[in-house]
């Protein structure tokens, strides 16, 4: 397994040093939840009604920020063809991908989600299960990501074909995360929401390696 | 090394199918208590939400209970409990007595004032004759939607 | 003759060619005579009046909308299967006739829906799952135009159409989860079908075939296009060698 963690290094490696692909997405989450209250008004009944689905919604943009460059330099200096050719299958390089894209987007949230959330007077309540949703839910996000950059790979100006393109199959996740977070705010019970949100996320873990390595190999033969 | 490759994906593909399992198991736990979607006059009597919570209730607008106006007022019965709503503005035109409803809006002073209703409508569909002809016959009971 | 000769793109054109014609009449006269007789020669409804006749267009295209959907699914997986480029090209014709059909049973819908629920569009689970589909039809009709190699842009499309079906599929469950409903339940169904009384049904399923007919006939219009297309593509290369 030492191939997979020299990966893992490499691309939180690159991810931190190289024009700060792990700042941006956090810094666009902080900025949009921020702009929030200056749009809907200081009402803290009104912000604390829409704060889970805006948090929810800042994650998902936020996760898609940076997905367009994780296969796309790879691809153009010629290292997906190296990389492709080594020991790790293509199942594992996509799902270590994934994963160090979730480290420097999906983690930082999680981190940030509870003081955005109490500007948005998000219910002490709820704190607990908005990190839990986010935590459980967000690696969907970039697993998800990664079928979408496998199959817009090569697409000049592909990033919005992109968004495009997973924007719909994020809808599930949304529901069920707001959802979780919301029903935990009203007092309802939010476990049910939580539930079929790990499973997405489960299955996505499952599966989509297997579709974006087949769709990386209809790219590159 | 080609062995290797195929071992590790061999690997990976037992994992996948470990974390679908734990999925569908997940979905199967997730099943197991219904999932409510609007509350019921019964339910409402059972557990009271805060005034001012905002919810949606839904069930059948007793017959005889209508009182139109700018202000409507009607009560939503499941069969078992009532509840009073007020609502002021146009209510749809398959808003009727004996249909089914679902009002949006809030608990104010014991009365549910409602900011929105919407009329739910069965999939039958029958001409007007049949359905005046079968009511005289008191055969036709329209379906509670 | 089996069903696989169709995939040489030879044989689909002379078949196509030949029945395209009388399809076209067909569907033409059927979804007229449906639709005359749907609005004039029937009844009003018990409870909606004369609005329920909005009937004879919602439905048939909303059946057309996800049945477009699954054609483009098997048609995507006979092409990664079996390599029939005749195939690939069906799926690519279907996507927009599918959208098409997708944004006329959204309006018919609203259009339906303002009198009868009090709303032009409310976040019922059956319209949103709609407009998802919706939105499924655009993201596969703009990855094809997106790349350029058409093998390429058939492999990766279909691989969207699959990923896409369970996704879409996903998000027809979260979104029951999500919202209660107004929407009724479908009315046609093989087990109850007295639920439309018989003065609705029969112009109904007429108006049906009549789209079903049509939604053929611009898929293999639309096939024939593709195909030649790829012809004058292929001449047009060899002229510029």
């Amino acid at each position: 397994m030492t191939g997979a963690r020299a990966l893992l290094g490499r691309e939180l490696r690159l991810a931190i040093r190289s024009g700060g692909g792990a700042g941006l997405g956090l810094a666009f989450f902080l900025i949009l939840v921020l702009l929030v209250p200056f749009g809907v008004g200081p009402s803290g009944t009104v912000l604390s009604a829409i704060a889970p689905g805006m948090l929810w919604i800042g994650a998902l943009l936020a996760c898609l920020l940076s997905l367009d460059r994780l296969f796309q330099a790879d691809f153009e200096d010629g290292t997906l063809d190296i990389l492709m050719m080594s020991r790790l299958p293509l199942e594992a390089l996509v799902a270590i991908k994934a994963i160090a894209h979730w480290l420097t987007t999906g983690l930082p949230l999680l981190i940030a989600a509870p003081v955005l959330g109490a500007t948005l007077h998000l219910p002490d309540a709820a704190q607990p299960w908005l990190v839990a949703s986010l935590a459980l839910g967000t690696p969907a996000l970039s697993f998800i990501g990664a079928m979408g950059a496998a199959l817009t790979l090569g697409i000049r100006r592909g990033g919005l074909l992109l968004s495009l393109l997973v924007l719909p199959l994020y809808v599930p996740t949304l529901i069920f995360g707001a959802a979780t977070v919301s029903a935990a705010a009203t007092g309802g019970d939010p476990l049910a929401a939580l539930t079929f949100l790990t499973a997405i996320t489960l299955a996505s873990i499952a599966i989509l390696p297997f579709a974006a390595a087949a769709t990386l190999r209809l790219q590159l033969s | 090394m080609a062995g290797l490759k195929k071992k590790r994906r061999i690997q990976l593909i037992v994992i996948g199918a470990v974390l679908l399992a734990a999925a569908t198991a997940l979905v199967g736990y997730g099943f197991r208590d219904g999932i409510e979607l609007f509350k019921s006059p019964t339910q409402i009597a059972e557990a009271m939400p805060e005034e001012g919570d905002r919810f949606r209730l839904g069930g059948l607008v007793k017959e005889g209970s209508w009182e139109r106006g700018d202000v409507h007022r009607f009560t939503i019965t499941d069969m078992n409990e009532d509840f009073p709503v007020q609502f002021a503005g146009i209510v749809p035109d398959l808003f009727r007595e004996g249909q089914g409803t679902i009002v949006t809006g809030s608990i104010e002073g014991g009365i549910f004032v409602a900011t929105e209703v919407l009329a739910k409508h069965d999939e039958a569909y029958m001409p007007k004759e049949v359905a005046d002809a079968l009511k005289e016959q008191g055969v036709f009971q329209p379906a509670d939607g | 003759m089996s069903i696989w000769e169709l995939a040489n793109p030879r044989r689909f054109m002379a078949l196509s060619g030949r029945i395209l014609p009388g399809l076209s009449w067909a569907a033409g006269l059927s979804i007229g005579i449906a639709l005359v007789w749907g609005f004039f020669f029937t009844p009003d409804d018990y409870q909606q009046g004369s609005t329920v006749k909005i009937l004879f267009i919602h439905v048939p295209t909303a059946f057309i909308a996800i049945n477009a959907w699954l054609m483009m699914l098997v048609a995507s997986l006979i092409w990664l299967i079996r390599r029939h480029h005749v195939s690939a090209l069906a799926a690519r014709a279907a996507a927009p006739v599918g959208a098409v059909m997708t944004v006329a049973a959204l309006m018919t819908g609203a259009i339906w829906g303002q009198p009868m629920w009090g709303t032009w569009w409310e976040w019922d689970p059956r319209l949103t799952s709609f407009l998802i589909l919706f939105i499924f039809y655009l993201g596969y009709i703009a990855l094809w135009q997106a790349v350029e190699d058409p093998d390429k842009a058939a492999d990766l499309t279909s691989v969207l159409c699959l990923v896409g079906s369970v996704f879409a599929l996903l998000s027809r469950y979260a979104v029951l989860f999500w919202n209660q409903g107004l929407h009724q339940g479908a009315s046609l169904s093989i087990k109850q079908e007295d639920n439309v009384a018989d003065v609705f049904f029969y112009p109904l399923v007429l108006s049906i075939t009549g789209f079903v007919l049509l939604f053929v006939a611009l898929v293999l219009l639309r096939t024939r296009t593709e195909i030649r297309l790829r012809r004058v593509r292929a001449l047009m290369l060899r002229e510029a060698r």
